[in-house]
């Protein structure tokens, strides 16, 4: 399983992964600032240790804990961690290129989802990851990630009104 | 899943920001950081004496508690006390207080617990046939020191063998 890319592949591999790894850091983390921090940190710490690249449950795993620590450090508070993520919940957009009204609607409703749905969405829609390695990422099976993210779309269908 | 296929198709339409271009030269500067580190580190000579070879060391542990509990045996063992047995000749009687600073022999029981008769048999080249007896014994040795009144027993398990010439009848 050794990551047998050249030096230079890890802009190729960077260049995918990184708008959806800032999208999914951008969930807990108040600035894209912070959030390129966080990913920056999680891909150098999963390049140095030569895991293999298609393991994206656990470069999104790594992101996702560097960036829970970062909350941490941040708040300076020891809080559980759903208490902090559910205070940042509508404070924090993920961050999208928009096009339109639509696509404008379609990113707020994206903001009032449950934080353990978002993520989800995230994961699968701009990462295209798996519910098997969703589930690796949150520790939940892939059956409950799976209807996390039905959960969601259907909230989002509700809320999002096509302008 | 395919109710929501038309949303997801909207989904897949709004496009996260694209990193900052900084974000690139920092991470390629932290990669470089760190293969320069991790060959600074492959380059350090580190004397052999700083690493650490568990192997060996467990080896070396075992090997002095194997002498440790083996010196430990032998200085508890009676058959130090032996030569004792052998001196048994008394002490002249005014060296009394050299007597008392040692243990001495106090005394010597052979207890038979079973006698084995294993037959006749013919020892090599005898024309007479031979009973072997097998008696199988507990011995105990006994010191005692007559000064501090400390005594020292042995006891151990034996096991003799005799042969008796039959005598034609």
């Amino acid at each position: 399983m050794d990551n047998v890319a050249t030096h230079e592949d890890w802009k190729v591999c960077f260049s995918s992964l990184a708008p959806g790894l800032l999208l999914f850091a951008r969930q807990w983390l108040r600035s894209s600032a912070d959030a390129e921090d966080v990913v920056q940190e999680a891909f150098v710490r999963f390049w140095r240790r030569n895991h293999n690249i298609e393991n994206r449950a656990l470069l999104y795993a790594t992101v996702r804990s560097i960036a829970l620590d970062f909350l941490r450090r941040d708040n300076r508070r020891a809080r559980r961690e759903s208490d902090v993520v559910a205070e940042i919940e509508h404070s924090v957009q993920p961050k999208f290129t928009t096009e339109d009204e639509t696509q404008r609607a379609l990113a707020a409703a994206m903001d009032h989802l449950p934080g353990e749905q978002r993520e989800v969405v995230v994961m699968k829609i701009w990462n295209e990851l798996t519910f098997a390695e969703i589930g690796s990422v949150l520790g939940i099976s892939q059956n409950t990630a799976a209807s996390r993210y039905r959960y969601a779309l259907g909230a989002l269908r509700k809320n999002f009104t096509p302008q | 899943m395919n109710d929501f296929s038309e949303l997801e198709n909207q989904l897949r339409k709004l496009r996260p920001a694209p990193p900052s271009p900084e974000l690139f030269s920092r991470v390629e500067r932290a990669l470089v950081d760190v293969a320069e580190e991790n060959e600074s580190a492959d380059n350090v000579v580190r004397p052999d004496r700083f690493r650490m070879n568990w192997v060996s060391l467990g080896l070396g542990l075992a090997a002095a508690a194997a002498l440790l509990i083996v010196a430990r045996i032998e200085s508890n063992r009676p058959a130090k006390k032996i030569p004792a047995v052998a001196s048994l000749t008394p002490a002249p009687r005014d060296k009394a207080s050299a007597i008392n600073d040692q243990l001495v022999p106090a005394g010597f029981t052979q207890v038979v617990y079973n006698t084995r008769d294993e037959g006749l048999q013919f020892a090599n080249g005898a024309v007479q046939p031979m009973r072997r007896v097998r008696y199988q014994t507990h011995e105990t040795l006994q010191w005692r020191n007559a000064a501090t009144g400390a005594s020292l027993r042995v006891s151990y398990p034996s096991e003799q063998v005799d042969l008796i010439p039959v005598s034609g009848q």
